[in-house]
């Protein structure tokens, strides 16, 4: 299917919600969605998102009331491939909902929030791919990579280390997680993803520069994806 | 049409809370839509999480990962650490349910994520759950010692009838009740009698002739007794002759425990309380003994009655269930140690005195040196002997033999009744029963020169045990010269510094590389952990070291750590961590042989480090890392070429 034109009413008001945007309030104005996506694949031109799993974090606190977890039905599934790293069952696939359906709800869950992600830019990528295919038009929420945040906090050297310097060049979910310690979430689905993500999220913007990342600006500056 | 996944609660919040009393009581649904209203907050380590009297609590704090320390702050701004919480724990339910609001200081020590429960929804689940209600107040009960404690020291304490009171809640000036009574230094004998008879008071307190502020002393029922009517002197004396002076003082916001360690070091009976530099009363031991049914003080009254030495076996043995009762009162491992010094010494000294009365005067003068942990005042439940004689240096050869002869007795008498009392040989046989250690003044300075300046590593070990040394009884005055003399011999001897560094640096840090703990790996404490050995000593060894090197004449590791610090010759965070990281781990072996004692088995110093809880892991890995850095320190002061 091509552009819709004019693009989709959610898209719309998304957009709207962003026209002027203020980034120099404080952080704990504003909310942030922690994101993840599964994929069938990593091949932007043929693979599928699959699921979703997002949670919104407000005044810097997880908000476990406010997740958003759905599959979805690819256009065309390979069971094998879905099974084998994601705990989504072929059954559960067939049965979820199209692209079509749930990106909108997505779009109205993120609202006017930022959208947190690691390495945020791949699904953003994806879901922009579809977004445009099926309601013609990209999310306007500006995104933040927690794998850049992290490379910023590891190059300050402000790292409560225990001598795990030589692996420290893995920056990888699993692999941050570990070294700094968080708390442990079971790997590969969407929503456990997303808040292994947002864990990793609240750790960083309260310890790099001993939590003296106030405002948006600074955070952007650390941590913002590159188009 | 999919399942309506994301109206579930996370996985991770429903398996915390199915894990923890008294959450596990909720059924599915219940807990499901409790988890729901979670939030997740993150606490780098160092965040204030509550300020006492100040934080409104919105929501119960769940350690998810990580670990808090609780502590007040008085009025003076000493900080008293109350416990350490870690994953599993809670933060908060006692203010919430009683609607005030934080009453612990609260930090976190490490890096902390926790589950917050909004507090109405906490509330809901107390009154919908019959459980719930049931188990918070069981823990506050139990709680209570440790909480009460907080309260009585920010509100003026009510006494009620049924409960308890506790030497560490009270502090002396809300005991002190009776109007101050006072007399001029220049008032006779009788007219100080005739207050006390009016006023109904076993006290008065004297002051200067012009200047009723100014107090310099005391007079009490027992001076009239002692000092007036029995050797007779005249009413009309100036009862100046007759005071005690200077007035033994004690602040107001001391705790009775403070005010009774003082007592019972000094053996006094009264104390004058101070306030903002005025004296406002006077308090007594009675007063003490009063507030407290079974208290150390009436044990340490009753040493000091005994008559017979086998009188004082079941007494000494009673010191570990007082001891426990200090603990469950929260009296950290500091104050414990004083206290059972105290007690130790007390015992030791009526027993000293009984035995000379039973064999005769002795022939010299003599000092009953104690030494090693007592030495330092740092005894636990486990107390070995160590111990040794300084006798005058006899005039002739014959004097010589009777001191000998009557030393000997005396050793071995002392040290049978205190293996009655319950002290333990010493397996070293560092005892006064031993010839070598039962000698004369100019004898002991010879084995000090001699250690100090050929040091076999054999005899290294000596230093260990003897450079701890102080006086248990008799004259005191022996020790203080031997003191002198080795601090004389260590100031020139940095050769000898160096080898007792070494030899403290050739200890196993007790991390492996791994950050494991090192264990035993055999044996009948396999698997176990000496935190005597691995974890105090090094503490103490360091502290002995730069005592000998600067002239401390501390033996306490705290007292010698302070004034190191306070001369800048450590380094002021250093010494806080130390201080923290060795007072952790005494309270940690303190209530490891308080469980033994109590589970019937004699108290050792080996822990499991299974049995210990995450939090207590940690804290205890980082206190082996802070002997890292003390050895570093004396790498750095004793570099080897």
């Amino acid at each position: 299917m091509l552009s819709l034109d004019p693009p989709h009413p959610v898209l719309r008001r998304n957009k709207e919600q962003f026209l002027h945007f203020n980034q120099g309030a404080p952080l704990t104005d504003y909310s942030f969605v922690v994101c993840d996506t599964e994929l069938t694949g990593l091949n932007k031109r043929k693979d599928e998102i699959i699921s979703i799993g997002a949670v919104r974090i407000v005044n810097l606190q997880i908000e476990l009331d406010q997740t958003f977890h759905r599959y979805i039905r690819p256009v065309h599934i390979n069971p094998n491939e879905a099974t084998l790293i994601h705990r989504i069952t072929p059954e559960e696939l067939k049965r979820a909902d199209s692209a079509a359906e749930v990106l909108p709800d997505f779009i109205e869950f993120c609202d006017n929030s930022l959208i947190v992600g690691h390495f945020v830019g791949l699904d953003m990528s994806f879901l922009n791919k579809a977004a445009r295919q099926l309601l013609g038009g990209t999310l306007s929420n500006p995104g933040i990579d927690t794998m850049r945040l992290a490379r910023r906090y590891k190059d300050s050297g402000k790292i409560d280390h225990y001598g795990h310097h030589d692996h420290a060049s893995s920056y990888t979910l699993d692999a941050l997680t570990k070294e700094f310690g968080l708390p442990l979430f079971k790997p590969h689905d969407a929503l456990e993803d997303a808040l292994q993500t947002a864990y990793l999220f609240l750790y960083l913007v309260k310890k790099i520069r001993d939590g003296g990342i106030h405002s948006l600006k600074e955070l952007y500056r650390a941590g913002r994806i590159r188009g | 049409m999919a399942a309506d996944v994301h109206s579930l609660a996370p996985e991770v919040v429903v398996d915390f809370f199915a894990k923890i009393m008294p959450f596990t009581e909720l059924d599915h649904e219940t807990l499901h839509r409790m988890a729901r209203h979670v939030k997740v907050d993150f606490f780098p380590k160092g965040t204030q999480l509550l300020h006492a009297g100040e934080t409104e609590i919105s929501h119960l704090f769940f350690i998810q990962q990580g670990g808090v320390k609780s502590f007040i702050i008085d009025d003076e701004g000493e900080v008293t650490l109350k416990d350490y919480r870690g994953e599993g724990d809670y933060i908060g339910a006692l203010a919430i349910i009683r609607g005030t609001k934080a009453n612990l200081e609260v930090e976190t020590v490490e890096d902390t994520f926790c589950f917050l429960l909004p507090k109405a929804v906490f509330l809901d689940l107390i009154n919908s759950q019959p459980g719930f209600s049931q188990y918070y107040l069981k823990s506050f009960s139990e709680k209570f010692v440790n909480t009460a404690y907080v309260e009585l020291r920010r509100h003026k304490m009510t006494r009620r009838g049924d409960e308890n009171l506790y030497l560490f809640s009270m502090q002396v000036g809300d005991i002190v009740k009776k109007p101050l009574r006072k007399l001029s230094v220049d008032s006779t004998i009788q007219q100080a009698a005739q207050q006390m008879a009016t006023h109904r008071v076993a006290s008065l307190l004297i002051h200067q002739p012009e200047a009723a502020d100014e107090i310099i002393g005391i007079v009490t029922d027992r001076d009239l007794r002692s000092k007036v009517l029995a050797p007779g002197l005249a009413y009309t004396e100036p009862v100046r002759q007759i005071m005690s002076s200077p007035l033994a003082t004690v602040l107001s916001q001391s705790t009775c425990f403070d005010a009774l360690l003082k007592m019972m070091s000094c053996s006094i009976h009264h104390l004058a309380v101070e306030r903002r530099r005025k004296i406002v009363g006077v308090i007594t031991s009675h007063d003490i003994t009063l507030i407290q049914g079974i208290s150390p003080y009436s044990l340490f009254k009753e040493v000091g009655k005994q008559q017979k030495i086998a009188g004082l076996y079941p007494l000494s043995k009673k010191i570990p269930e007082m001891i426990r009762n200090l603990i469950k009162e929260g009296a950290k491992s500091g104050n414990i140690s004083r206290m059972i010094s105290i007690l130790n010494d007390h015992i030791l000294e009526r027993l000293l005195t009984l035995l000379e009365e039973e064999m005769g005067p002795p022939p010299l003068p003599y000092c009953w040196l104690i030494m090693g942990s007592e030495g330092r005042r740092e005894q636990t439940f486990k107390t070995d002997q160590d111990n040794a004689i300084i006798y005058a240096d006899p005039k002739n050869e014959q004097q010589g033999r009777e001191a000998e002869a009557y030393f000997a007795r005396l050793a071995r008498k002392a040290i049978d009744h205190l293996v009655e009392c319950g002290y333990p040989l010493c397996p070293g046989e560092i005892m006064a029963v031993n010839p070598k250690w039962c000698q004369p003044l100019s004898v002991w300075k010879g084995y000090f020169a001699d250690w100090v300046s050929s040091p076999d590593p054999q005899e290294l070990l000596h230093a260990t045990i003897f450079f701890d040394f102080r006086a248990g009884f008799g004259k005191v005055s022996f020790a203080d010269e031997l003191r002198q003399y080795l601090m004389e011999l260590t100031e020139r001897q940095e050769l000898y510094l160096l080898h007792l560094a070494n030899q403290c640096l050739s200890g196993r840090t007790p991390l492996s590389f791994f950050r494991n703990f090192i264990v035993e790996k055999n044996g009948e404490h396999k698997n176990k952990l000496d935190i005597k050995q691995q974890g105090i000593t090094p503490f103490v060894n360091f502290a002995r070291i730069l005592a000998l090197r600067h002239g401390v004449r501390e033996t306490n590791t705290l007292a010698r750590l302070h004034v190191l610090a306070k001369e800048n010759i450590l380094d002021e965070s250093l010494w806080v961590k130390a201080v923290d990281a060795y007072e952790m781990q005494m309270q940690l072996r303190i209530i490891h042989q308080l469980n033994q004692i109590e589970a019937g088995a004699e108290p050792d110093n080996y822990i499991a480090p299974d049995e210990l809880s995450e939090l207590e892991k940690r804290m205890l890995r980082d206190a082996f890392e802070v002997i890292d850095r003390l050895h570093s320190v004396l790498k750095t002061m004793f570099p080897t070429p």
